[in-house]
């Protein structure tokens, strides 16, 4: 096309006007091509993924099903004795850790990145926008080793004093580092989110005599909400998988976190830290699949309630 | 919203106005000195013992002063295959579930497995590229096993965020290009992607700066050595990343400056990201200038 | 239209690139005989690039990739078949307290490795015997103060079961006693990095690693029985907690597998680089 490039939204219709009127029906057919080979490479994008979601199922689900050739169902899901070496193989105390730490975590990560995308989004001067943006992105650079090394001798020993504890590792320590692992993914999907909220729907809040309170938490976040809770999920499914950080500050003891100071074990950090250590195999390697799987499900499940629940509140 | 009149109930709107506002402020401001801190840290222990010479001289195993050279360029390399990759597929597939997928429960199920997968733990991605490359292709340790797996573990997240990017364009803009007789894909392509491509390239930086900081992936399936030669552009040679690296000296290496290593590679990695953010967003940046918005 | 064209090149290159390479490994395994792979213990990896480092130099058209996860990861990768060396921090080819014999491998020796009980710098205690060490690890004994130290509770750091580590530690100086979990004071970790770090900030822990890491004032290597962590103590046998490392291969090695591991295990290397790295040569055990 020979075209001058333009990417302007407003501009096209003008333009996509002209070339109606210039009846040119060898640049029709050509769109009309385009439009059809596109539809097929999207198409096969989507496939691809599909593919990859299979492959990653299929590869986890068939190591893990094995497990309950040896081990029963209801010892695995229900019993809270995580001693492989003496074929004990309970997974309930890293699953209720894993929950009660996803919870701890976008407790913590939630109210503060929504905050933080409310601020860049509606209320600093554009200078400030422009600055806090890229530093928060910043955060998303840092690799997870190294949060966990900050967190192994900067948080815990401050955990340490504050807490009176010997040790320092539990869920506490692991949802502080993540929290502030998912901030960056939250606040800037959320921002973009608040960004995409047309203009005039604050407009016509502000003319009704609103104040930007009000606008934010009656007009701008009810209409980002799908974003924001896209936002949270992505945020969530981080900290649910994340791994190298967590097995640092957490104290990878199989047992179930009584207290925020208990030290324990999720599914990730118990994953991570024993595979490499078993024989491939073993019930215990399945075992470890077998939680592997279960994170894809926690997960799964966790999203479905979100979305559902947002959707709920939407409708009220 | 009686009128202009400033009753009780204005004014207690507008006091809670200020005092939200404040609280913001705080907020942000409590959060930037946090990060600030962080970054001081990180960077503090590192930067100020920065030659230049470390990021071309080689890894030492006995002798302090190594460098991180091969392992800096395998993590560019790594990455710029990855992204090749994940990039057209994940963004291709983002707006397919965006523009074409029908609106059912089919739909809404995949897009919760697609976010379920990004919750795999990367050591997961890494045993499957490990089954994929070393086991059935048998080709052991290499760049290329490492790019492919990176790739695999960044699409899921890609489509997601290409997907609420390409969402949140207002319906009327796609509706004024339909209304003038063009064709889906020449909407999708001069009226929505440059609309939402600031939100794509946001999603893509976050993308590639996880993917520069990944070590459990690339451990198992692109190992933790390197070829020992600088600018090494085979596929099939080992590839150490720097993230690796820096697991590497943090957790196993005797040599006796590991922990400046440690801290000057963390410092490296972090500054990287910063530069990939930069070179992403630049462009962008200038052309949203030069429309004057 | 610029960024789509963008896209449309972007794809199609990666799909060639894909294409060709995949095309490449037929014929690339030909030309790549001299290809080592060696996976497995973390504890010998910087033995094993050190060594590589050396005998690409020596060799040009060998290529050595190495990489670590944990010892068992060795000889599994050797019997599966995706690595020619496994190395491991104990001797696969029989039977130890947890692992299983891996049939049909050779264990080749190339290091001695020893190890010490390591303790954070607050802690006063300087000597434990094997009874004591078993009754901190097994949670018997609670209070620095029942073993010589002040009244403080012992935070027992250990390695994840399956640490090559573990495994000769718990054989050595625990006397095949047992490391028990307990609710409180008691952490796990991944690698010697993070033992190290975690025992020099954590006051009164204590825990255990290859003596090669004891180095700075934070972290103090306790005697054993009256007998302190020394290479010197390791060779005259007075010093109990060492193993050997060994590289695992698939029956005796050949080609440039066998070259590799007797350079390893040659004089030059063995009293040169890898006394360097602090592990003890083999030969010097035989006396």
């Amino acid at each position: 096309m020979g075209a001058p490039v333009q990417s302007l939204a407003s501009k096209t219709p003008k333009r996509a006007a002209q070339m109606q009127s210039s009846v040119n029906e060898k640049r029709h057919r050509r769109h009309l091509l385009g439009n059809k080979l596109s539809r097929f490479y999207f198409l096969f994008s989507i496939l691809a993924l599909c593919f990859v979601l299979g492959l990653v199922v299929v590869f986890i689900g068939k190591t893990a099903l094995l497990l309950f050739a040896h081990v029963s169902p209801a010892e695995f899901f229900l019993s809270f004795n995580w001693t492989p070496e003496e074929d004990a193989f309970g997974a309930a105390a890293f699953i209720v850790n894993t929950l009660s730490l996803t919870a701890l975590t976008l407790l913590i990560a939630v109210p503060v990145s929504v905050g933080m995308a409310v601020l860049c989004a509606e209320i600093a001067p554009k200078w400030l926008k422009s600055f806090i943006r890229p530093v928060l992105d910043l955060l998303v650079g840092i690799p997870s080793i190294v949060y966990g090394y900050l967190g192994l001798t900067v948080l815990l020993p401050f955990l340490r004093r504050v807490s009176g504890e010997g040790l320092g590792d539990g869920l506490l320590a692991a949802a502080l580092v993540l929290a502030l692992m998912v901030l960056p993914t939250i606040c800037r999907i959320s921002d973009d989110a608040i960004i995409a909220v047309p203009r005039k729907y604050r407009d016509a809040a502000y003319a009704l005599g609103s104040t930007r309170l009000q606008v934010i938490m009656r007009v701008v976040l009810p209409a980002a909400k799908r974003g924001i809770i896209s936002a949270i999920i992505l945020g969530m499914t981080r900290a649910v998988g994340e791994t190298m950080a967590v097995v640092m500050v957490i104290g990878n003891t199989p047992q179930l976190a009584k207290t925020l100071f208990t030290p324990s074990s999720v599914l990730t950090s118990n994953i991570v830290m024993q595979i490499s250590n078993v024989e491939f195999d073993s019930s215990w390697n399945y075992a470890l699949h077998m939680m592997a799987f279960l994170l894809l499900l926690i997960s799964f499940v966790l999203i479905f309630v979100i979305r559902v629940l947002g959707r709920k509140r939407g409708d009220a | 919203m009686t009128g202009f009149t400033r009753t009780r109930y204005t004014a207690r709107a507008q006091r809670r106005n200020k005092i939200a506002t404040i609280g913001f402020y705080t907020l942000g401001a409590l959060v930037m000195l946090l990060i600030f801190w962080l970054l001081f840290t990180i960077l503090s222990k590192g930067l100020p013992a920065l030659r230049p010479d470390f990021l071309i001289k080689q890894p030492e195993e006995i002798d302090p002063g190594g460098g991180i050279g091969p392992v800096l360029f395998n993590s560019f390399y790594i990455l710029f295959i990855s992204l090749l990759i994940s990039i057209p597929i994940g963004v291709g597939a983002g707006i397919y579930m965006a523009e074409y997928a029908p609106d059912n429960r089919f739909t809404g199920a995949l897009r919760i497995c697609v976010e379920s997968l990004s919750s795999v733990p990367s050591i997961v991605f890494g045993m499957l590229g490990l089954a994929i490359f070393a086991e059935y292709f048998n080709i052991g340790l290499t760049i290329l096993g490492g790019g492919v797996s990176l790739a695999l573990l960044n699409l899921p997240m890609l489509a997601r965020v290409t997907e609420e990017a390409v969402r949140a364009v207002p319906g009327d803009i796609r509706e004024a290009g339909y209304a003038l007789g063009m064709t889906k894909f020449h909407v999708i392509r001069k009226v929505v992607l440059p609309v939402a491509m600031s939100a794509i390239v946001t999603g893509i930086c976050l993308v590639a700066g996880r993917a520069f900081g990944e070590s459990a992936v690339i451990i198992l399936t692109a190992g933790l050595s390197t070829s020992g030669e600088m600018w090494d552009f085979n596929l099939f040679s080992p590839g150490e990343t720097l993230a690796v690296h820096l697991w590497y000296v943090q957790s196993e290496a005797i040599v006796e400056d590991a922990r400046q290593i440690a801290d000057k590679s963390a410092a490296v990695l972090v500054f990287v990201v910063l530069l990939i953010n930069f070179i992403f967003r630049f462009p962008l940046w200038l052309g949203n200038r030069r429309k004057g918005r | 239209m610029k960024v789509f064209k963008k896209l449309t090149v972007t794809a199609l290159t990666a799909v060639i690139a894909v294409t060709a390479s995949f095309a490449g490994i037929a014929a690339a395994a030909d030309s790549l005989k001299g290809k080592i792979t060696v996976n497995g213990s973390t504890a010998l990896l910087p033995l094993t690039l050190q060594a590589a480092k050396e005998f690409q130099k020596l060799h040009p058209k060998v290529k050595i990739a190495a990489s670590g996860k944990g010892s068992v990861t060795g000889p599994q990768a050797v019997k599966k078949g995706i690595a020619d060396i496994g190395a491991c921090d104990w001797d696969a080819s029989i039977d130890v307290p947890g692992f299983k014999a891996f049939d049909g491998q050779v264990a080749n020796k190339v290091a001695v490795i020893p190890f010490a009980t390591i303790v954070n710098k607050n802690v006063g205690v300087d000597n434990l015997t094997t009874e004591q060490l078993a009754g901190i690890f097994s949670g018997k004994i609670t209070n620095w103060k029942d073993v010589g130290g002040s009244d403080a509770n012992i935070v027992v750091i250990t390695r994840s079961f399956g640490s090559g580590t573990r495994v000769n530690y718990q054989a050595k100086a625990l006397g095949g006693g047992d490391i028990v979990k307990k609710e409180k004071n008691y952490k796990e970790t991944g690698s010697s990095g993070d033992m190290k770090t975690a025992v020099a900030t954590t006051p009164n822990s204590i825990g255990y690693i290859d003596l090669v890491y004891v180095t700075g004032s934070d972290i103090k290597a306790v005697k054993f029985n009256g007998v302190a962590a020394t290479t010197d103590n390791v060779i005259n046998g007075s010093y109990k907690i060492w193993a050997y490392g060994y590289y695992m291969t698939k029956g005796q090695p050949t080609g440039a597998t066998k070259e590799f591991i007797e350079y390893v295990q040659s004089k030059k290397f063995q009293n040169g680089s890898l006394k360097k790295l602090k592990f003890i040569p083999i030969a010097a055990m035989k006396g």
